[in-house]
């Protein structure tokens, strides 16, 4: 048992012995260490101008991450390096990212600029970018860094030239050092740091977890933070107890086997990307759209699915694949499909001391056709109005199975059984056959109107997501249809009048 | 002083001299600095829109650790607030400001009802937490309904926004015009949200205040908290050196820096207040929600016989902001007839105040989309349409333009965007399943020039300092600055520097309406002027280093006072633009996407062009945040703002940035100042929305006469 958390710090490892089970990253940063680089914009996760970059050891590499401060709690850095915007100048002058800030304007008030540097900080680390990444790249990289002055096109001017070669500076340079200490500090010990009413733990086996969570059944478990952070910065819930899961061996892993793939439930947004594209490439786009790249790093897919949010991204997607929910404490194991998993909103089927360890994930068979669509009023950071996924099995042509789940329609992620059933036997692209299924959305779902949409809205919304994945499915290039793709679909043709 | 001449550093591109120090965050904002013994406050806020606080229990969070006072008009001072002879062009005309802490009386929902200041930020929001306070509610007013509006006072009126305005006969211009539009357009309310919270520190000595405060205009912020306390202007110093992001939210002198000075009175310690993003929704002003109604008459060629433009904007009960929303219905086109009434309609709320392009760009939003209706009521190209209607002269005031470039910037940004590819009729250009629309759009905002003082030092090692009381929020007054002094004085940019955002600086206006690069520009060109004459009048020659030396001086400074002289009575001046933007419509899901953006604008000189470039992209991203994006969600149950923070309230992300182009038309405003500079923050802003409007028309065929517009507003046929 180690009662300490130890992280990398301007090149020396830092231990802490006391501090608050939720006392913020950015909050240690700024008011403990003083190191006012790091910008406090909104303490919510949505503005990134807390960001800095984390490394961690990975694969024999050290990977950097974006994350955002403010929604972090120090004691879920252990084991890790962090940098921010102070450290990252060398001796010789300014860090390429900066140098180009300056050289292209990227910079009006400034406030916005220390995140923007950190983000792209860590893109820049990464080896495996191209030279310089488009357009795109930049954006997704860029997506949870507001900035209200520049409009933003000096700071994609600058990224294209600082990332126009490979990386080469004093981190890369110091990487394997750097991974050494990382290895070190990755010991097997499990952490509690604190007193039994009030502490901050990260066991490091599924089973240390399963024992102390049946303990402290009250405790609130922590994956990426990206929500219970919120319940501290935003809500001011008291919370006394953390375990924090990033730490447990094995629960992050990502395993193809086979019909299906199992994803750990501290897997994040970032490492299940590919696998979950590799089912079908909308899942992966939807995910790379899910909140802004340091809420991906954070962010897992156990948290999208145990905080039972009627507006979670993965659920509809997990739900109309098939899914099924691993469940498991110091008593039993158990497996539940994930819709069932929903139970209200609010309500999960999660027992007192029980955790969720990972989903299992049917791949498409023969035969299927899967569309995956999220919809919001920003294309990036931002919530959806409407999340639909759509599983079609197809014999001769006509429907013989259809999985349908919405998200943003009812008060839990939610299938449309009655679409469904009047959807059997119907050739998808005859739009006249789709009428019936089209009625039947009002029997499954009397949505909100809120201020993210109206009912109204969200209702014509998921009708015309349903018409677009049934001409999909019938061989409509889904370029002319793609919703989620649609910067992509930047066609430069000429225009065509009526 | 003679017009420009071709210079080595005005006009160049030069890099931001501010840039390293926020590329690696040595650069230091308000809440960044630490007095020794600094406590943190925690600002508690009413949850009703109006009544009185029957109760208030501070016993509990006055035990908790690390507490060391709670603050509230149970005990907080009796301050003076005195009046000022004369307000600042900062605040509104008539009305009283919010005083802190002086009654039981709430105002608004999230008005300040008391502070508690800890050890620690921890301490005080945990014990902030613990504060238990029972109202007597009375009825509120939380509804816009201009139905209750009434003309602004005569105070607010002679400030130059009258309840109406015009010239000619408006109705008669109506009557006698072949073709009409009259529509009514709602712009809502809109958050500055700079991504800085304001933030203030106060720490008293003795009887002097210090202040580190985000603020646009330190000068002011002595006076008005000198008002507040009853003390003298000189035993204050207000400090600001970077203001991360403004927009108008920092122009004027807001109740949390009493609060701050009352809680670093009360505990004998420096205090940092430091908002929330939810507090900055009730805490500083906004862009007020405004309804306006828009008829135009034209004859058969296309000359406008009339403007009618009505405006009802949301105020509150205790204090009267106004906006000049309808000058532009009096200044863009020419017309005989033109007719404005201005309402304002009073609510519950906070009091708004000036954001980017403040007045102009809402009225403008709601003429520019108007004309976009007349120019298709009257089969006519919306560009033609503003050429037919180009004013030669201010019409409003008779006076003719210092300078005016408008049919440069119509033509530069038309071709540039090949604005002749256009089919004028809607709904009939489509790429793939996407509807596509071009619209354009005027941009004026005036152009004004405030008194500045400056003063210049020159080093006997070859270097300078030049000094004054401006801020910069971002825009670059440090580097434009800089590069006038250094041509002033045949100096290098890096052998300069430049002082500012102090209250003992030498006097400089306020940092707000695009005025701050003419004004103090002028006053620094002049204040090296005067220091290189007494340079000259040194014996001996060679470099500044080396005459001073000669002299055997360590330095030599000079000051100088630069004002708007008698031009300002024979001309008007403005800053001009054209805005011209493609979008793209998806029907069936409600998407849009603006694809492209191109502006062209009459600035005068161009001091930087990578300055001017980045500010206008700036603009054009905040006015396509107005178009689509930006709205304060109103619960009137509450009389608050319900998505008070940046998850939904939605600004532009990177992604959102369209392809933008921005030009230059070649422009000289030598009468405005000698610099030939107009100041170009504002007008980047305006336009953009109404021409994002016109363009979802012409994409669409169908008006939608709000902004932001929403993918609701579009989904289906
Ligand atoms: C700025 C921002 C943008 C966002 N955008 C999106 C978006 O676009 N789409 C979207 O779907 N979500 C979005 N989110 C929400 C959030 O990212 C997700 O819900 C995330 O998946 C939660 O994962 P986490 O690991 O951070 O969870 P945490 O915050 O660590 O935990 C979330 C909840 O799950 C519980 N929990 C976590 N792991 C387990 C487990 N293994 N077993 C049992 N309980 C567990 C926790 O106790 C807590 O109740 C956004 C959040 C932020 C801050
Ligand atoms: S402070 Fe805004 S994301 Fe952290
Ligand atoms: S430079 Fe001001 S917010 Fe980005």
């Amino acid at each position: 048992m180690r009662d300490s958390v130890r992280f990398i710090r301007q090149g020396r490892v830092v231990e802490l012995k006391s501090f608050g089970p939720t006392e913020t990253l950015l909050d240690h940063l700024r008011l403990t260490e003083r190191a006012c680089g790091t910008k406090e914009g909104c303490n919510e996760g949505d503005c990134g101008a807390c960001t800095v970059a984390v490394g961690t050891h990975e694969d024999g590499k050290v990977v950097y991450r974006p994350v955002n401060a403010c929604i972090l709690f120090v004691g879920q850095l252990d084991g890790k390096e962090i940098v921010t915007v102070e450290d990252i100048a060398g001796s010789g002058g300014l860090h390429p990212v900066q140098q180009a800030m300056v050289d292209h304007h990227g910079s009006q008030c400034g406030f916005c600029t220390p995140g923007i540097v950190m983000s792209l900080f860590a893109l820049y680390q990464d080896a495996g970018r191209a030279t310089p990444p488009p357009r795109a790249v930049i954006d997704e990289w860029l997506s949870g860094n507001l900035c209200r002055c520049t409009g933003y096109r000096p700071i994609v001017e600058a990224a294209r030239t600082a990332l126009s070669a490979p990386p080469d500076d004093m981190f890369t340079r110091s990487a394997e050092a750097t991974g050494g200490v990382l290895q070190f500090l990755a010991d097997a010990e499990d952490v509690f740091v604190g007193t039994d009413q009030r502490f901050f733990a990260a066991p490091r086996s599924v089973e240390a977890l399963a024992a102390l969570y049946e303990r402290h059944p009250d405790a609130t478990l922590v994956a990426g933070a990206t929500d219970v952070g919120l319940w501290i910065t935003k809500q001011f819930r008291p919370v006394e107890k953390v375990i924090h899961l990033g730490r447990v061996d094995g629960l992050d892993r990502i395993e193809d086997v086979g019909p299906a793939v199992i994803i750990g439930a501290t897997a994040t947004y970032e490492a299940a990307t590919d696998a979950l594209a590799g089912i079908d490439p909308d899942i992966g786009a939807v995910v790379r759209r899910i909140g802004s790249r340091q809420v991906r790093a954070s962010g897992t897919i156990g948290g999208n699915i145990a905080n039972g949010s009627p507006i979670g991204d993965t659920p509809p997607m997990l739900i109309a694949l098939g899914a099924t929910l691993e469940l498991v404490s110091a008593k039993a194991n158990r497996a539940v499909p994930l819709e069932d998993f929903f139970i209200a909103y609010g309500r999960q089927d999660r027992q007192p001391g029980e955790f969720v360890a990972g989903v299992l994930v049917p791949k498409l068979k023969a035969g299927q056709v899967f569309r995956a669509y999220k919809i919001s009023k920003r294309f990036d950071q931002d919530i959806s109005a409407v999340m639909g996924a759509f599983l079609f099995t197809l014999a001769d042509g006509v429907i013989t199975e259809a999985r349908i789940a919405f998200g943003g329609l009812a008060g839990t992620p939610k299938r449309a059984a009655a679409v469904e059933a009047r959807l059997i036997g119907v050739a998808p692209g005859s739009a006249a056959a789709w009428s019936p299924a089209m009625e039947a959305f009002a029997e499954d779902f009397q949505p909100l109107t809120d201020m993210r949409a109206s009912a109204h809205y969200r209702l014509e919304t998921a009708r015309a997501l349903l018409g677009k994945a049934l001409l999909e499915t019938a061989g409509a290039p889904t370029t002319r249809t793609r919703v989620i793709g649609q910067r992509e679909a930047r066609q430069e043709g000429a225009h065509v009048g009526a | 002083m003679n017009a420009p001449a071709l210079s080595a550093v005005i006009g160049q591109p030069v890099s931001r001299v501010d840039g390293p120090a926020k590329v690696t965050g040595t650069a230091r904002y308000a809440a960044e600095f630490v007095p020794d013994g600094l406590a943190y406050a925690s600002v508690v806020s009413a949850t009703i829109p109006r009544g009185r606080i029957r109760a208030l229990d501070t016993s509990a969070a006055e035990g908790m650790p690390g507490v060391l006072a709670v603050v509230s008009h149970r005990n907080a001072p009796k301050l003076p607030y005195l009046e000022r002879d004369q307000r600042p062009p900062v605040d509104p005309k008539s009305g009283d400001q919010l005083r802190m802490f002086q009654d039981d009386k709430v105002l608004f929902n999230g008005q300040p009802v008391a502070v508690v200041i800890a050890d620690s930020q921890q301490e005080a929001d945990a014990a902030a937490r613990c504060i238990g306070i029972a109202y007597d509610e009375t009825e509120p007013t939380t509804t816009f309904d201009p139905g209750r509006g009434r003309p602004p006072s005569e105070e607010t009126a002679k400030g130059g926004r009258p309840g109406a305005a015009g010239r000619g006969d408006g109705a008669a211009g109506l009557a006698e015009a072949a073709t009409t539009v009259d529509v009514t357009y709602v712009q809502a309310r809109e958050h500055h949200n700079a991504i800085e919270p304001h933030a203030t520190i106060a720490q008293w000595d003795g009887d002097s205040l210090t202040l580190y405060d985000k603020s646009q205009w330190v000068q002011n912020v002595v006076v008005e908290i000198a008002h507040v306390f009853g003390i003298e202007a000189g035993k204050i110093r207000v400090i600001s050196p970077f203001v991360g992001g403004a927009f108008g939210s920092a122009l004027r002198t807001w109740p949390h820096v009493t609060i701050a000075a009352i809680a670093a009175k009360m505990t004998g310690r420096p205090v940092r207040v430091e908002l929330s993003r939810r507090q900055l929704y009730h805490s500083v002003g906004f862009r007020p929600h405004t309804l306006q109604r828009v008829r135009l008459g034209a004859a058969p060629d296309g000359r406008l016989t009339a403007i009618l433009q009505d405006a009802a904007a949301q105020v509150a009960t205790y204090e009267e902001y106004a906006e000049t929303t309808l000058q532009p219905a009096e200044t863009t086109y020419s017309c005989p007839n033109v007719a404005t009434a201005y309402r304002l309609v009073e609510m519950d709320t906070n009091s708004p105040c000036p954001m980017r392009g403040p007045g102009i760009v809402t009225g403008l939003y709601a003429l520019e989309a108007a004309m976009d209706e007349l120019a298709v009521a009257l089969n006519v190209d919306p560009v033609a349409l503003r050429l037919k209607n180009h004013a030669d002269i201010n019409e409003k005031t008779g006076l003719p333009w210092s300078s005016k470039a408008l049919k440069a910037c119509y033509e530069t940004a038309a071709e540039r965007f090949g604005w002749a590819d256009r089919i004028a009729a809607p709904r009939s250009m489509r790429i793939g399943t996407d509807l596509v629309g071009y619209g354009m759009a005027t941009a004026i905002y005036h152009a004004d020039r405030a008194p500045a003082e400056a003063e210049v030092i020159l080093f006997a090692n070859g270097t300078a300092v030049v000094r004054t009381a401006a801020s910069d929020m971002g825009p670059g007054t440090y580097t434009s600055i800089t590069q006038i002094a250094a041509d002033e004085l045949g100096l290098p940019v890096e052998a300069i520097r430049f002082e500012l955002g102090d209250s003992t600086l030498p006097m400089a206006p306020v940092h707000g309406g695009s005025i701050t690069l003419v004004s103090v520009g002028s006053a620094v060109a002049e204040a090296c002027a005067a220091v290189r004459q007494k340079l000259e009048a040194l014996t001996g020659e060679g470099s500044i280093a080396e005459r001073l030396r000669a002299n055997g001086l360590d330095r030599l400074a000079a000051s100088a006072k630069a004002s708007p002289g008698e031009e300002t009575k024979r001309y008007a001046s403005s800053a001009f633009g054209a805005v011209f933007v493609e979008v793209r419509v998806d029907e069936g899901l409600g998407t849009l996407r603006v694809k492209r953006m191109t502006g062209a604008y009459d600035v005068g000189r161009v001091i930087n062009p990578k300055i001017a470039r980045s500010q206008c992209i700036g603009g054009m991203m905040g006015g396509l945040g107005m178009a689509l994006m930006e709205a304060a969600e109103w619960d009137p149950r509450f009389g608050k703002v319900m998505n008070a923070n940046l998850a939904e309230y939605l600004v532009p992300v990177c992604a959102d940035t369209p392809a933008l182009d921005v030009t230059f038309v070649p422009s000289e405003d030598t009468v405005l100042n000698p610099l030939g500079a107009k100041g170009l923050a504002e007008i980047a802003i305006c336009g953009v929305a109404p021409a994002i409007a016109n363009a979802v028309f012409h994409a669409t065929g169908r008006r939608q006469r709000h902004i932001p517009i929403r993918p609701e507003d579009l989904i289906g046929t």
